[in-house]
């Protein structure tokens, strides 16, 4: 054959044609190795390498330091193709409502509770339920009808609690989803799900999916950012942990980068009195130095990941403090989010937060608000819990909106669970407790992609089951997955010997309801 | 019945007698509705809770219809089979009696009249009929004589079944109900479809109502004297008066009604239908809003959305060959340019965040060479200026530019016309004047332009959504 003029090595290698292997076979390489066939397949290698370097984490930071732990796709330097199709939202803000909001009392509206007040609920609806061991023992479950009024909202004449004023304004721009089901029934497990997907720690958390599989926008920030509201003593404040936003066994460059409420956002992020910045820069080399030495005698592909954090860190100490720095925001922006948003760390401040980082371009960024766990004094904790978060929402969404932002950003508002519609403990005209609730809850969702004005999925008239279209957490993620351009069968990473996905070897499937 | 009229004269008293009660039969059914007539007004409840079993019933008589040229034929082959086809076709013969006086018992009890009740009626008694002679011809023709008059009776009668099925189910489901979902194609065949351009009524307005409100407010039924088949129809009104204020969609009855409470009494569409969906609410609004015109093909101003208008996007090169160039640029620059998705044709994202104080006209112009590849240009917050606007003009496949907080003022920006494809503009934060946003009205594709925070919509103004969509 023929020697093609781009091969530097020199023809002395054996000749296929000339060894004594049967003519047969010789026929059949001959076909397959026509110069055509080789051009073009080397043309496609080439483009299909070059293009692995522009996708997924840029150049040769990301993809190559997972190298050798078999990501499927893209961890061995192959392109990861992502995103499968083009997306509606290129970034995505998630409001999590840690502990559990009583969708009865804010969303799903059952006036004919009112005349069931303190009847129990019936068995057949309960059916074999396992309860949580707070109302396992209870002799009675009576029915507590929610304590607030509803009105109708927005052209869609959409049913809010007066608990959400705000949120009842931009109704028509959201699409509701009360059929929101879960297989968990407390806490820890319940969270992990909704953020990993999965009930064990361990997995990847849905922002660490989207950084590994999409990549970064802006290499001053962080891909993935992660804001926790400041605690209010009054509320039941459950537990959250980094695990929530750990990258599981990706690389751990694709871990949420939490933002501090109070002082520095990141700690020693700033630079020690006397030295500036050139001395940190030398620092950094000679650091990065050591580590590439380190990682050439070892090959642990966490060095990587360890030194692209030295990086990070170094450019985030210019592009934090600006993040970070409100003063140039007009009177509008406080009279839209309320004073509140003055103050670090309140939920109001990370909305606003959310939407700079959605202007700065990082892909996602998720806000915890903590307190929602009412299994006692309902009438007394939630108006506070609506206040303190049912303003910034609405500012959050009407703000993006107005910039221009909605249109290619998704916004997810959900907690882990439900709450139950019969009282735990005591039950009064005047105050009732609720318990967790697994087999309905309501989220909404609104942004790029998001078919917005509806209402989706409908529970039974105790708020107890989903009668019509429901969604799981696997079907939720797979949506918004979606939303982002990604196929959730497709951004697979192989682990333990499994191609691990973000919706777990259940089937999942999008909800084609919620796809404008 | 005509060729073998002679013969089939009856021969002994019995049939004779059997052909003249027969005979009385069918001059009552003829005449039913004479000797009761349907007024249109409610006639009892005792009536209508019996009526009521009517769509149940009637059931009966079609599937026995149906399964008696099933048992005839297949008779040929299990001759077993033929005394049972005798024995179905008096059921169905019976239940055809049962359910048309039930059906005439819900028509009378429940004051209907409208000609689709009274033409559902007609092929109800027209059917009974059939029936009724096929039970009389088929001994004949069991016994040798009048061979063709029972087979075509029997095939009479199961057109009269489809046409009164037909009838019956427009009723019940809506005249629309076959052919809302038929293949587009298939629809410009038959005669009568649905027009696919024309004025804003037509193209938006009719068919919400055509798909929600006719089947009880159409042809077919009338209930409380309203129709909305027809602009003239839906702008008469009904017993109720106008439900359509022209420039008042808060007074019209029709906008209250489908946005009452699910479980209010007057809610519309009723009886547990879907309710109308948000943004088709608020298409009927605008309209309303704006004069309720038969004829006015735009409406403009008011914020709605028509997903199907967006243009397809075009499909742009192939840049893979470019991959190397691009990567290139990527490290000198600092300015990203990132595919879509995996599919090349999906184009490129320009992404200059990261770089974006020292990006400015020049950078841009450095683009140039993969221009045609990219469909969305991210600068905002970077130092290009009214200058870049020559260097866009050329980037042929831009669908989004994102230009906030620019120090662009849009002098120029009319250069921009040229990109056919441009749908989205954003330029909230910049200088852009009231005139140089006038300017983008005439921009054929572009439907989302943000102007928040500028000269041409400073914020005081600012409504909550401001989003301008154009129609």
């Amino acid at each position: 054959m023929k020697q093609h003029p781009l091969c530097t090595d020199p023809e002395h290698g054996p000749n296929v044609m000339h060894l004594a292997v049967p003519i047969g076979l010789k026929r059949e390489w001959a076909a397959l190795e026509t110069r055509r066939q080789f051009l073009g397949r080397t043309g496609k290698v080439l483009g299909w390498a070059a293009m692995a370097s522009l996708m997924g984490a840029s150049a040769l930071r990301g993809d190559t330091a997972t190298a050798g732990t078999g990501a499927s796709g893209g961890g061995n330097g192959e392109p990861i193709g992502l995103p499968n199709f083009a997306p509606k939202a290129k970034r995505a803000i998630y409001l999590f409502m840690s502990g559990g909001p009583p969708q009865i009392d804010m969303w799903d509206y059952k006036p004919n509770l009112a005349a069931l007040y303190d009847k129990d609920v019936p068995d057949s609806v309960r059916g074999s339920q396992q309860l949580t061991g707070m109302t396992a023992g209870q002799a009675r479950f009576p029915i507590a009808p929610s304590h607030w009024q509803f009105k109708r909202y927005g052209v869609t004449g959409t049913w809010v609690s007066d608990l959400l004023p705000y949120t009842g304004r931009m109704v028509d721009d959201l699409a509701i989803i009360k059929s929101t089901n879960t297989d968990a029934i407390n806490h820890e497990p319940a969270i992990m799900l909704m953020n990993t997907g999965n009930m064990n720690a361990g997995k990847p958390c849905l922002g660490s999916w989207l950084a590994y599989g999409l990549g970064s926008m802006n290499d001053n920030l962080p891909t993935f950012m992660v804001l926790q509201s400041k605690l209010n003593p009054k509320e039941n404040n459950q537990p959250v942990s980094s695990r929530l936003w750990g990258s599981g066994f990706l690389s751990s460059e694709y871990s949420g980068v939490g933002l501090r409420s109070s002082g520095d956002p990141v700690l020693y992020l700033s630079d020690p009195d006397g030295v500036d910045r050139e001395v940190r820069r030398g620092m950094l080399d000679a650091v990065n130095e050591i580590n590439r030495q380190t990682y050439e005698e070892l090959g642990d592909p966490e060095t990587h990941s360890r030194i692209a954090q030295y990086e990070m860190a170094y450019r985030m100490q210019t592009s934090v403090p600006e993040l970070a720095d409100l003063s140039k925001e007009p009177q509008s922006t406080w009279d839209l989010y309320g004073e509140d948003a003055k103050e670090p760390g309140t939920f109001a401040y990370n909305c606003l937060m959310a939407r700079r980082m959605a202007e700065r371009g990082v892909r996602f960024t998720q806000v915890y608000k903590r307190g929602w766990d009412l299994h006692g004094d309902v009438t007394g904790v939630l108006p506070t819990l609506c206040a303190e978060t049912d303003r910034p929402s609405y500012a959050l969404v009407t703000d993006l909106k107005q910039r221009g932002l909605l249109d290619d950003t998704l916004v997810i508002w959900a907690g882990e669970f439900g709450r139950t519609v019969y009282s735990q403990g005591g039950l009064s005209h005047e105050n009732y407790g609720r318990d967790h609730h697994p087999r309905c809850f309501t989220t909404w969702m609104t942004g790029g992609g998001v078919r917005t004005g509806i209402t989706y999925g409908e529970t039974d008239e105790y708020s107890y089951n989903v009668v019509k279209d429901p969604v799981t957490v696997r079907d939720l993620n797979a949506t918004i997955l979606h939303y982002l351009g990604i196929d959730h069968n497709k951004l697979t990473y192989k682990f333990q010997g499994l191609d691990q996905k973000l919706t777990g070897p259940t089937p999942a499937s999008v909800v084609q309801g919620l796809i404008a | 019945m005509d060729a073998g009229a002679g013969r089939l004269l009856p021969k002994d008293r019995a049939t004779r007698r059997a052909w003249l009660g027969a005979f009385l039969l069918i001059l009552v059914l003829v005449l039913l509705p004479w000797l009761i007539r349907l007024d249109g007004k409610p006639h009892g409840d005792f009536e209508q809770f019996l009526g009521r079993f009517h769509p149940l019933v009637v059931h009966l008589p079609i599937g026995f219809l149906v399964l008696v040229p099933v048992l005839e034929i297949a008779a040929r082959f299990k001759p077993g089979l033929r005394e049972a086809a005798g024995f179905v076709l008096g059921l169905a013969f019976a239940s055809c009696l049962v359910a048309l006086g039930l059906g005439f018992l819900l028509a009378y009890g429940g004051g209907s009249a409208e000609p689709g009740v009274t033409q559902h009626m007609w092929s109800g008694i027209a059917l009974t009929i059939f029936a009724l002679l096929c039970v009389l011809a088929r001994p004949l023709w069991f016994g040798g004589e009048a061979q063709y008059v029972y087979p075509a009776l029997l095939s009479g009668c199961m057109l009269v079944l489809i046409w009164a099925a037909h009838e019956g189910g427009s009723l019940t489901h809506g005249s629309n109900y076959l052919t809302q979902y038929m293949p587009a194609g298939l629809k410009r065949i038959l005669p009568g479809g649905a027009p696919t351009s024309g004025s804003f009524y037509i193209q938006h307005i009719h068919p919400i109502l055509d798909a929600n409100c006719v089947t009880c407010h159409g042809a077919g039924q009338v209930k409380g004297g309203l129709r909305l088949d027809s602009y003239d129809a839906l702008m008469r009104g009904g017993a109720d008066g106008a439900v359509i204020v022209a420039g008042k969609p808060e007074s019209s009855l029709l906008i209250q009604r489908v946005t009452y409470a699910p479980d209010h009494k007057g809610f519309m569409p009723a009886e547990g239908r879907p309710p109308l969906r948000a943004e088709e609410i608020a298409w009927i609004k605008a309209w309303i809003q704006q004069g309720a015109s038969q004829t006015a093909a735009t409406l403009s101003g008011i914020s709605f959305r028509e997903e199907q208008e967006e243009p397809p996007p075009q499909p742009v090169g192939d840049y893979t060959a470019l991959l190397p160039e691009i990567q290139q640029m990527d490290l000198a620059q600092g300015a990203k340019l990132k595919p879509v998705s995996r599919k090349p044709e999906d184009g490129l994202v320009l992404y200059t965040v990261d770089v974006a104080p020292q990006f400015g006209d020049v950078q841009l112009a450095q683009l140039l060479k993969f221009a045609p590849y990219i469909v969305e240009a991210d600068l905002g917050r970077t130092t290009v200026t009214n200058a870049s606007f020559d260097t866009l003009a050329r980037f042929t496949h831009l669908r989004a530019l994102h230009l906030e907080g620019t120090g662009i003022t849009g002098d120029g920006i009319s250069k921009l016309a040229p990109l056919t494809q441009l749908t989205y503009l954003n330029l909230s934060g910049t200088m852009v004047s009231p005139a140089a946003a006038a300017q983008l009205r005439s921009f054929r594709n572009l439907r989302h332009i943000y102007l928040y925070n500028t000269p041409a919509q400073p914020i005081a103004e600012a409504p909550a959504a401001n989003a301008i969509r154009k129609d």
